[in-house]
């Protein structure tokens, strides 16, 4: 096998091979990448509801948790609030304060606030170290507690601020001397105090300046012992990072993900990240997370100063956010669940990288395994393909070998058969076209052999004017040897003068273009017949150029261009035939000679017949002057002679009229009628006519257009031959008609006809029934010519013995004016 | 019967500024006080089959229908969670508004196991109402009871699980301290409370 060998430009090689392997790298590699885009947006998007689901699950555990922390704070708080010495202590208070005689406890109100704000040690002591103060010291210690109860210690730590009021909001009783004296105005108070009512109030997260920490205040009311109305208020500042950092702080997952409370302004109460007191960094973030609801949200940043997608899982705490600020209306705390996205999509990142690493590895893997199956493929289908080359040039010797056991051995099998079938097929083929090369040459040698006897010299050239074939007579004319004419320009070899080159190159020219041969053999009837014409005048001559003849040495040759057939593919061939006209126009030339002086004979004798009648006469005459003595009767002759002079005269002058050269080669409207009779006239001067009834059907005729003489010569001639016929005696009928524009013209006479053998041959030239002398045989040759070339026809009937019926026609000169003709006489 | 005496005799102003009709109680109040007025245990006990007609309403024709429609449930937090405020709660909010709207009276429901500790009985009197209606649930506890100079008229309605809803909230509920009622147990109780001066 010879695959190597195979040219690279052989598209079927290389580009089945190459298309197998793209074929199958493209059918893994299109869901391979799908797959994996498909994977790769499908894992992001589950990671994405997973994590958020489970944030938001985190979320609202971490709320119930802080709800539940918040609430326990407040349970215990509460317990300081209903405690009955309190209760009782802030009732009296309360009697004190609202006792409408009392203004002596208002009075005394006044100067415990004054002092307090003085820092009177004794007001100081007053507050903080009253029974309900000490109640509250004990609560905040643990003493006032059961056992199970106790205040935790980070709740301890945390509380920064714990004091009551009375019902005015005055300060009632405090642990330290920080707290304000009067707080009636403060917010806190009376959203606790509540117009009486009372209601757990939790501050929103402020930064405290006595505590110098952000804090949050847990206020209760201090109701009267039937809870029936409000008697004080128990407020309690928390530092709130102290106080919820044990809860959120150890919620931590991964690196980054954690648990923080917000409230609803979006201000961290506690984050392990972020510190306490600052607003979420992207604030577009705040109303998405802040929502009554548990939820989570796929968000452009993380709130953390962190941009890219982040996932967050939040929850309201719903306890505690009842009472924030009084109501919920005016805002809840959150938990707000976070993992930085790196962190979170690490996964599917991961995943990604090794699937990539993987995707490759089985595209290098499809690539082989593409590349071994595509050369199991392609290689049986080359030897195919070669040895359908080898059958293509019938150099195969061997059966092709292919045992892939499938199509393509099927396929070889096939193609053993195909050969073998062409095989026997091409041997049928070889002995045929042996046979029918054969018989081509044959052909060809004989087309030879005829061309060669054929005396008409014949050149065949092709498109570029090259010469492919010459025959004996053209190398003779030429003066070639064979090796000399072949593939050689026509025109090289032509000894001729440029006039004529430039004819045969333009009459080639027009045949090229398939021009029609009509104008040549338009030229070779125009040519003798005018030659012919004895009375016409000397017309100048027609170029040789256009008469297609050629001059080579001393011959005259016409010469003809035809196309020849051609094969499918190659240029155009074309045929020149010479004919040797030398004999033939010298010939011609006698015949006008001969033509010219019968006629003259003619002519010459009818004038002396037609002269010598009055010149017999005036001799006559004058003799029988000579003798007669009267001179009366000499006058009489001598009137006579004058008589007859006059009318040799009128002769003279009509024959110089026949004979006058043709002044003009102008053809002009031509009156029929007027020359038919000068015809006529003329005919019977010249012959004898003593028994010749001459009967004429005349009809007013437009004119013809035509040379007169010509047209007379024409008429004379028929006329001529019909009186001839009659021997001078008997019946001549002469008639014209016009019919639709035609002219046609009757010469009848009632000789004894034609004899059928001969009609058909009464206007070939030479032809004649008389004796030698009497006629040239060009008569009626002569006439049909002038006819025809004055666009009419001419026929002779003749049924037998019963005369002639000559039948001119001619064309009528539809747009021509009758006016006279100038040739006729007088 | 010793507490209406007490009030009367105590207070025979407070009954002429009542308005209400002459009652066959009163005749034993006639010699010392007018004719017209009304009993504080009338007035309670009108507030009270008002309210607790009202909740009825509520619970059944509100909460329960919508329930059972699956159009919306009542829930404690019912603000976050989009839902219908508990009977328990609509109640408490509106003696809320009630008190809020400073007309003196007011309202509460209060429990021996309360879920929240604001809702333990405030007073002996409610406590010993509350333990008085293990024996009998269906009589009004009343008295006088004071806050410093102040008295009132309580009266302490029982007040029973009337829906699945109010036994499942408060058996399940984290803070709830009794984790086995059922229908119709009288879970606590309700308190009028109408000042006297």
């Amino acid at each position: 096998m010879t695959i190597t060998s195979l040219p690279l430009s052989n598209a079927l090689g290389w580009g089945l091979k190459r298309k197998l392997i793209v074929s199958m790298l493209l059918v893994g590699v299109v869901p391979l990448l799908l797959g994996l885009g498909m994977a790769f947006l499908q894992g992001s998007k589950e990671i994405q509801v997973v994590s958020g689901e489970s944030f938001q699950a985190l979320a609202t555990e971490a709320a119930r948790k802080l709800d539940l922390l918040v609430s326990e704070e407040v349970a215990r708080t509460s317990r300081i609030a209903i405690h009955p010495d309190i209760v009782r202590e802030l009732e009296h208070r309360r009697d004190l304060l609202q006792a409408p005689e009392n203004t002596s406890a208002r009075m005394s109100l006044a100067q415990q606030r004054a002092r307090w704000e003085a820092r009177d040690p004794a007001a100081v002591k007053a507050i903080n170290e009253n029974p309900t103060a000490l109640l509250l010291q004990g609560f905040y210690a643990g003493s006032q507690n059961v056992p199970d109860q106790l205040l935790p210690q980070v709740v301890r730590a945390a509380t920064k601020k714990l004091f009551v009021t009375d019902v005015q909001g005055n300060l009632f009783a405090a642990l330290s001397a920080k707290p304000k004296f009067v707080h009636a105005d403060s917010l806190w108070w009376k959203g606790t105090f509540n117009k009486g009512v009372g209601q757990l109030f939790i501050e929103d997260l402020h930064f405290d300046d006595d505590a110098n920490t952000y804090v949050f205040s847990i206020s209760l009311p201090i109701m009267d012992s039937l809870r029936y109305e409000v008697v004080g208020v128990l407020h309690r500042v928390i530092d709130a990072k102290e106080f919820f950092s044990p809860a959120t702080h150890p919620i931590r997952f991964g690196k980054t993900g954690h648990v923080m409370l917000i409230d609803s302004r979006g201000i961290v109460l506690s984050c392990p990240i972020l510190p306490t007191g600052v607003r979420l960094s992207d604030p577009s973030l705040i109303p998405h997370v802040t929502v009554r609801q548990p939820g989570w949200v796929t968000a452009d940043s993380d709130g953390h100063g962190g941009q890219g997608t982040a996932i967050i899982g939040f929850a309201p705490l719903p306890e505690t956010s009842r009472a924030t600020n009084g109501t919920l209306e005016k805002g809840a705390w959150h938990t707000f669940v976070w993992q930085s996205s790196d962190e979170l999509f690490a996964p599917i990142r991961h995943l990604m990288f090794w699937m990539g690493i993987l995707a490759l590895l089985a595209l290098g893997l499809l690539a082989t395994l593409g590349y071994l199956a595509a050369s199991r493929i392609v290689t049986p289908v080359r030897r195919l393909q070669e040895a359908a080359r080898l059958i293509g040039r019938g150099e195969l010797r061997e059966p092709i070998q292919i045992h892939t056991g499938d199509e393509l051995e099927e396929l070889a099998v096939e193609f053993n058969r195909m050969h073998a079938q062409l095989e026997a097929a091409f041997a049928g083929l070889n002995t045929q076209v042996e046979e029918k090369t054969q018989e081509v040459e044959y052909l060809q040698k004989s087309t030879d052999q005829v061309l060669d006897a054929v005396t008409t010299p014949i050149i065949m050239i092709d498109q570029q004017g090259r010469i492919q074939y010459m025959n004996r007579a053209s190398r003779e004319v030429l003066d070639t040897k064979e090796s000399d004419w072949s593939a050689r320009p026509l025109f090289d070899l032509l000894q001729i003068d440029h006039g004529h080159r430039e004819a045969l190159q333009r009459d080639l020219r027009l045949v090229e273009q398939g021009a029609p041969k009509e104008s040549s053999l338009f030229d070779r009837e125009r040519g003798p017949k005018e030659a012919r014409d004895p009375l016409a005048p000397t017309l100048s001559h027609t170029s040789p150029s256009s008469r297609h003849e050629l001059l080579i040495g001393t011959h005259l040759y016409h010469y003809e261009w035809f196309p020849l057939e051609s094969r499918s593919g190659a240029g155009k061939r074309f045929g020149l035939v010479l004919r040797d006209t030398t004999d033939e126009s010298r010939l011609q030339d006698q015949l006008i000679q001969a033509e010219k002086s019968g006629s003259l004979n003619v002519l010459t004798a009818g004038i002396g017949h037609e002269l010598n009648n009055p010149l017999f006469g005036i001799l006559g005459l004058g003799e029988a002057i000579q003798e007669e003595g009267d001179l009366a009767r000499a006058k009489g002759y001598a009137q006579d002679i004058v008589g007859h002079g006059r009318k040799m005269a009128a002769i003279i002058r009509d024959f110089t009229g026949v004979a006058a050269r043709e002044s003009k080669n102008q053809r002009v409207p031509v009156d029929v009628t007027a020359q038919l009779e000068q015809a006529l006239a003329i005919v019977q001067t010249s012959h004898d006519c003593l028994g010749l009834n001459v009967q004429k059907h005349y009809v007013t005729l437009p004119p013809v257009t035509a040379l007169p003489d010509q047209l007379r010569l024409a008429f004379i001639n028929i006329l001529t031959n019909a009186i001839q016929a009659m021997r001078g005696r008997g019946d001549l009928w002469l008639s014209t008609e016009e019919q639709g524009g035609v002219i046609t013209i009757k010469i009848r006479d009632n000789g004894p006809g034609i004899p059928k053998q001969h009609l058909g041959k009464v206007f070939d030239p030479f032809f004649t029934t008389k004796g030698q002398g009497e006629g040239s045989g060009l008569g009626l040759t002569v006439a049909q010519r002038l006819i025809k070339k004055f666009g009419g026809e001419i026929r002779l009937e003749s049924p037998e013995k019963q005369g002639t019926t000559c039948v001119i026609t001619l064309p009528a000169d539809k747009a021509g004016v009758r006016k006279e003709e100038p040739c006729i006489p007088s | 019967m010793y507490s209406i005496l007490a009030i009367f005799r105590a207070w025979p102003l407070w009954l002429a500024l009542v308005l209400a009709c002459a009652s066959t109680y009163s005749l034993q109040a006639k010699d010392v006080a007018p004719p017209a007025g009304i009993s504080p245990e009338k007035v309670a006990d009108y507030v009270h089959a008002v309210l607790d007609a009202d909740r009825t309403i509520y619970t059944n024709q509100v909460v329960n229908r919508m329930q059972a429609k699956g159009i919306v449930s009542a829930a404690e937090h019912w603000e976050q969670e989009n839902a219908l405020p508990l009977p328990a709660q609509f109640l408490q909010h509106s003696g809320k508004l009630v008190a809020e709207a400073g007309r003196g009276i007011r309202y509460r429901l209060i429990s021996l196991w309360p879920v929240y500790q604001r809702n333990a009985p405030a007073t002996d009197l409610e406590r010993r109402a509350l333990e008085s209606f293990a024996q009998t649930p269906d009589r009004p506890f009343t008295g006088i009871v004071t806050s410093g100079r102040k008295q009132y008229f309580q009266a302490v309605y029982s007040d029973r699980a009337i829906s699945a809803a109010c036994v499942k909230c408060h058996n399940s509920h984290p803070l709830s301290p009794k984790r086995d009622f059922a229908l119709n147990d009288v879970m606590g109780g309700m308190t009028i409370t109408i000042p006297l001066d």
